[in-house]
């Protein structure tokens, strides 16, 4: 799956510390995202899973500055970037990009492939004059595999697999070192993903990148990242590498999450599906304890009452390099720290 | 990849730009009776542009009393006014006034008003609450009325009228085009370019206006239909043209004395007026559906 | 024959219009007994959702058109049949449930009116009023609506519960088959299951057969007894689940397909997608539509198109099949 390569313990390129983000509607505060803490090692991914509504798409751009923090710290390279001043943060919108779910809406139907690719890179001026930026869009679209030829060519005539690959294209032209993948691959057909997981897998791998990958797929999260969060109404409920997820959940949604996956197989055919009764609650003024108690089957008092901290867990591989956290209040004993 | 390549990229890259507009000419071409809307107002602006090779000005103004009311003949081929003027060659030269007043109303409120409503629609909070609220306050106005007290204000000429004319037509057009950039901000090619680090004015010239031209190209044909009427309305009223310059609104009005008797006079103007301004609103629509991308067929 | 509830033999389907031709679908053979589930498989493009509306007779007025073949619903021929008979057959005998909830419901209308609309039409054994409100009730416990919510409007319904109220109104008169067209791929994962065993306790309780049609080969493997795999518009692999799952003889394809999912249990360190796109279906190519894009590739693909080979209940439309042990060419 991944590179062996053992987390280190040096600055993570990208952290996050009590971040916040609320929303002002009509019947009060909508806790998009409510005290998320993550840590993301150099050239490592972290995939970041939930269902509708659990927080992970504004996650994502609030780390980019798209919208605007409420409370907390965003650390790159150890730095608040939620200081940066205009200046400062366009520098930083050089390392860090964003790639989009829908290859419909994400790029401007009124430019030319080239254009679009070509675009940042003359807002910056990162190249002397036109030819040499648009060489280097030509250069990009052969590192996404896009034929040259399409080139001079418009969206609209190309397909969802193609759209995606010059939005992939634009993230690459300012040299970023992290990148947001929202959702890079739902909206397309299920042999195209393929092709553009391997892609984004290979462009990582050269470039030493730093992905933050966003999806509710759980078996494309698996294949591509390092380590896993699991969101749930704005929370992360648990966090852990990606293999150590998989062979053992721990917290209740994420085992009711894994257990709802159709897989291809028939001999699951009748296998028991944990469903998770109810509906989703309300982000907008949550009550205080586990956003999940109303919908878990283990709840207890506690549960309804204090908010559990996310806590590291014993990690069945036992590696040192491995970590697994979890907040939920069956596994309060942990190991003591409540932050990465 | 070598360098040849590259430059046929490069420059296929730059060339490719008309496709797009080739592709709205090709559907509009398929629409008959927008293009034969499109010829009609071709011949009237060609008329209005050449109409002194046509028929000289002073045949607009040359008086001949003996041929007072006369009705159309192989001479005068739509007759004579009450002062024995030719009045196809006042038609002729009243259609240079009325199209000009016409295009030039609907260019400067496309110019201003999509710069307006497209800043505001982009930037939203106080500013847009603030200049949609003026703009209300504006609309309140009965826009002939408007025109009136501008006229009086200013007055009259063709560049009072003009100004007149678009300042009435400025809010509503802001409005749409400011409908349409709120459409536009919440697409995420805009959010993709911010995440660019691309300055506010860049996007509104990069991202937004260009793919508001649709609406703001219909909406102006539209304006340049309703335009055409209200010049002609001013006209009629007696505000704004001094005579004896020919407008056809001004014409229509120096007929209407002699309705039954002299019944051409009235005719001529005002089925100028018709053909101009149904042509244009005939032609926007075929715009506007050779604009939607949606392919129909 | 006659033990089928619906048997499509050689259907072909065009999209026409004044620029193009758009061949959806080319050619295709199926049918379901009673109380089956048939899933059919494909990505967009495929011409799935064509076959549904066919059947349906619910294709655009103005560009589709049947070019060929038959369909055979409890022994009348649907092609042949007038519009009011078959608005008679539409809600009543053949149900269909489309993806997207957001859209499938009209918002001012609130969920008993819809329900019960469904009803109304089709009132065959003249139920009273108070019969039908009865019957709405029943039918939203049997999807998991409390009753109580019967007045409310769609949108203060989520999407896992619009779903649920599509499906009551889709089985509200206990048809004989319901097409579900990508019933779940609108919603969440967990919603997602609970929506697929409540189908699957409907179906198993009420006996409806069904065409599930979607590109989820988890869900296929979890809900269908036969399956049939669709490419630009033509079958190219069919057979029972334990075949299409189990067994190593496969439509390249169909093996590509496989590949491209991530493997929930095996560590895969690079997918194998297929390369290229599907063929353009204004211009599909002049042999084996899959041959611009088939590893396993021979000349004869280009140059002609494959027939149909067999091996008990499964079949395969590949030229690799061509006289290898235990495949028999089906005649047409």
């Amino acid at each position: 799956m991944k590179r062996t390569e053992p987390t280190t313990n040096a600055v993570p390129l990208l952290e996050t510390r009590n971040l916040k983000k609320y929303f002002k509607v009509r019947e009060g505060m909508l806790h998009a995202v409510d005290d998320v803490n993550i840590s993301i090692p150099v050239k490592k991914t972290l995939g970041v899973v939930g269902e509708s509504g659990c927080g992970k798409s504004t996650l994502g751009r609030t780390i980019l500055r798209l919208l605007d923090a409420t409370e907390g710290r965003i650390l790159f390279k150890g730095e608040d970037i939620l200081k940066y001043k205009h200046r400062k943060m366009q520098e930083m919108r050089k390392k860090m990009q964003i790639i989009f779910q829908d290859p419909y809406s994400s790029i401007n139907p009124r430019m030319s492939v080239a254009e679009i690719i070509a675009e940042f890179m003359l807002v910056h001026r990162t190249h002397r004059g036109k030819m040499a930026t648009f060489q280097r869009a030509a250069e990009l679209m052969d590192t996404v595999g896009l034929a040259r030829r399409y080139a001079g060519v418009y969206p609209h005539e190309l397909d969802g697999g193609r759209r995606q690959r010059i939005g992939i294209a634009r993230a690459l032209s300012l040299d970023p070192e992290f990148i947001v993948c929202d959702e890079p691959v739902s909206a397309l057909d299920v042999s195209i993903q393929a092709q553009i997981l391997n892609l984004l897998m290979d462009i990582q791998e050269d470039r030493g990148l730093t992905y933050m990958f966003i999806t509710h797929d759980l078996s494309v999260v698996k294949h591509i990242s390092d380590e896993i969060v699991v969101m749930y109404l704005g929370q992360c409920v648990e966090h852990a590498s990606s293999d150590e997820l998989f062979a053992n959940p721990m917290h209740p949604y994420t085992k009711a999450l894994l257990s709802a996956i159709p897989e291809p197989d028939i001999s699951m055919r009748n296998k028991e599906i944990k469903i998770i009764k109810g509906e989703i609650t309300s982000p907008i003024n949550p009550r205080p304890g586990c956003r999940f108690a109303a919908r878990c089957e283990y709840a207890m008092d506690i549960c309804r009452e204090k908010t559990p901290p996310l806590l590291h867990q014993p990690v069945s591989s036992g590696k040192e390099t491995e970590r697994h956290l979890v907040a939920c209040h069956l596994f309060r004993k942990g190991q003591g720290k409540d932050t990465l | 990849m070598n360098s040849s390549t590259t430059r046929i990229t490069v420059d296929a890259a730059i060339f490719k730009k008309e496709s797009r507009w080739k592709e709205v000419w090709r559907r509009l071409k398929k629409d008959r009776l927008a293009m034969f809307a499109l010829a009609v107002i071709s011949v009237l602006i060609l008329i209005a542009v050449f109409a002194d090779l046509i028929v000289p000005y002073e045949t607009a103004l040359k008086m001949n009393l003996r041929q007072k009311l006369a009705l159309p003949s192989a001479t005068h081929w739509f007759g004579c006014d009450g002062y024995g003027r030719d009045l196809f060659a006042r038609c002729i030269h009243g259609a240079r006034v009325s199209l000009t007043i016409a295009f030039s109303t609907a260019f400067a409120t496309l110019v201003v008003g999509s710069m307006i409503g497209a800043l505001v629609g982009y930037v939203g909070g106080k500013l847009d609450d603030l200049v949609m609220r003026a703009l209300d306050i504006f609309s309140a106005i009965p826009s002939i009325l408007f025109a009136m007290a501008m006229v009086a204000a200013l007055g009259s000429g063709i560049v009072n009228i003009c100004i007149a004319i678009a300042l009435t037509n400025i809010p509503g057009f802001v409005r749409i085009v400011r409908s349409s950039v709120l459409n536009i901000a919440e697409q995420e090619y805009i959010e993709a370019a911010r995440a660019g680090g691309t300055s506010t004015l860049r996007i509104l010239i990069k991202h937004v206006l260009p793919n508001a031209v649709g609406t703001i190209i219909v909406q102006t044909t539209a304006n340049v239909a309703s335009m055409i009427l209200i010049a002609a309305t001013l006209s009629f009223l007696g505000l704004g043209i001094n005579p004896p310059q020919p407008e056809w609104g001004a014409l229509v009005s120096e007929g209407k004395e002699f309705l039954r008797t002299a019944p051409h006079l009235i005719l001529f103007p005002g089925v100028m007026i018709c053909v101009a301004s149904f042509s244009m609103s005939i032609l926007g629509d075929g715009l506007r559906d050779a604009l939607d991308p949606r392919l129909r067929t | 024959m006659t033990d089928h509830l619906i048997s499509i033999q050689n259907l072909s389907v065009e999209y026409r219009s004044d620029i193009e031709t758009v061949y959806a679908v080319n050619n295709i053979t199926f049918s379901l007994k009673k109380g089956e589930t048939f899933g059919l498989v494909g990505e967009t493009g495929a011409g799935k959702t064509t076959t549904a509306l066919t059947i349906m007779r619910l294709l655009p007025e103005q560009t589709g058109r049947i070019t060929g073949g038959s369909i055979d619903f409890d022994g009348r021929s649907l092609l042949d049949l007038p519009e009011s008979e078959m608005r008679s057959i539409r809600g009543e005998q053949i149900s269909m449930i489309f993806q997207d909830p957001m859209t499938s419901l009209n918002p001012v209308m609130s969920v008993e009116e819809q329900i019960a609309e469904a009803m109304e039409l089709h009132n065959r054994d003249n139920k009273t009023p108070e019969d039908i409100r009865k019957r709405v009730d029943e039918v939203l416990l049997m999807v998991g609506i409390p009753p109580s919510r019967k007045h409310d409007y769609p949108h203060q319904f989520s999407g896992g519960m619009k779903q649920r109220v599509v499906i009551a109104m889709a089985l509200a008169c206990e048809p004989q088959l319901l097409i579900a067209d990508e019933p779940t791929t609108a919603l969440d994962v967990t919603i997602q299951a609970q929506v697929i065993s409540m189908i699957r306790k409907l179906r198993d309780r009420l006996g409806t057969a069904m065409i599930m049609i979607t590109h989820d080969l988890g869900i296929v493997a979890q809900t269908c007894d036969n399956v049939a795999v669709m490419y630009a518009g033509e079958i190219i692999e069919m057979g029972t689940a334990e075949d299409i799952y189990l067994s190593s003889d496969h439509h390249p394809y169909t093996t590509g397909l496989f590949g491209s999912i991530p493997n929930l249990r095996s560590k895969t360190s690079r997918l194998t997608p297929i390369a290229g796109l599907m063929p353009d279906p204004t211009h599909l190519p002049e042999g084996c539509n899959f041959s611009p894009r088939c590893p396993l590739k021979m000349e004869i693909c280009d140059r002609q198109p494959p027939c149909i080979y067999r091996n008990g209940t499964h079949l395969i439309s590949c030229h690799l099949f061509e006289g290898r042990e235990n495949w028999r060419k089906e005649e047409a």
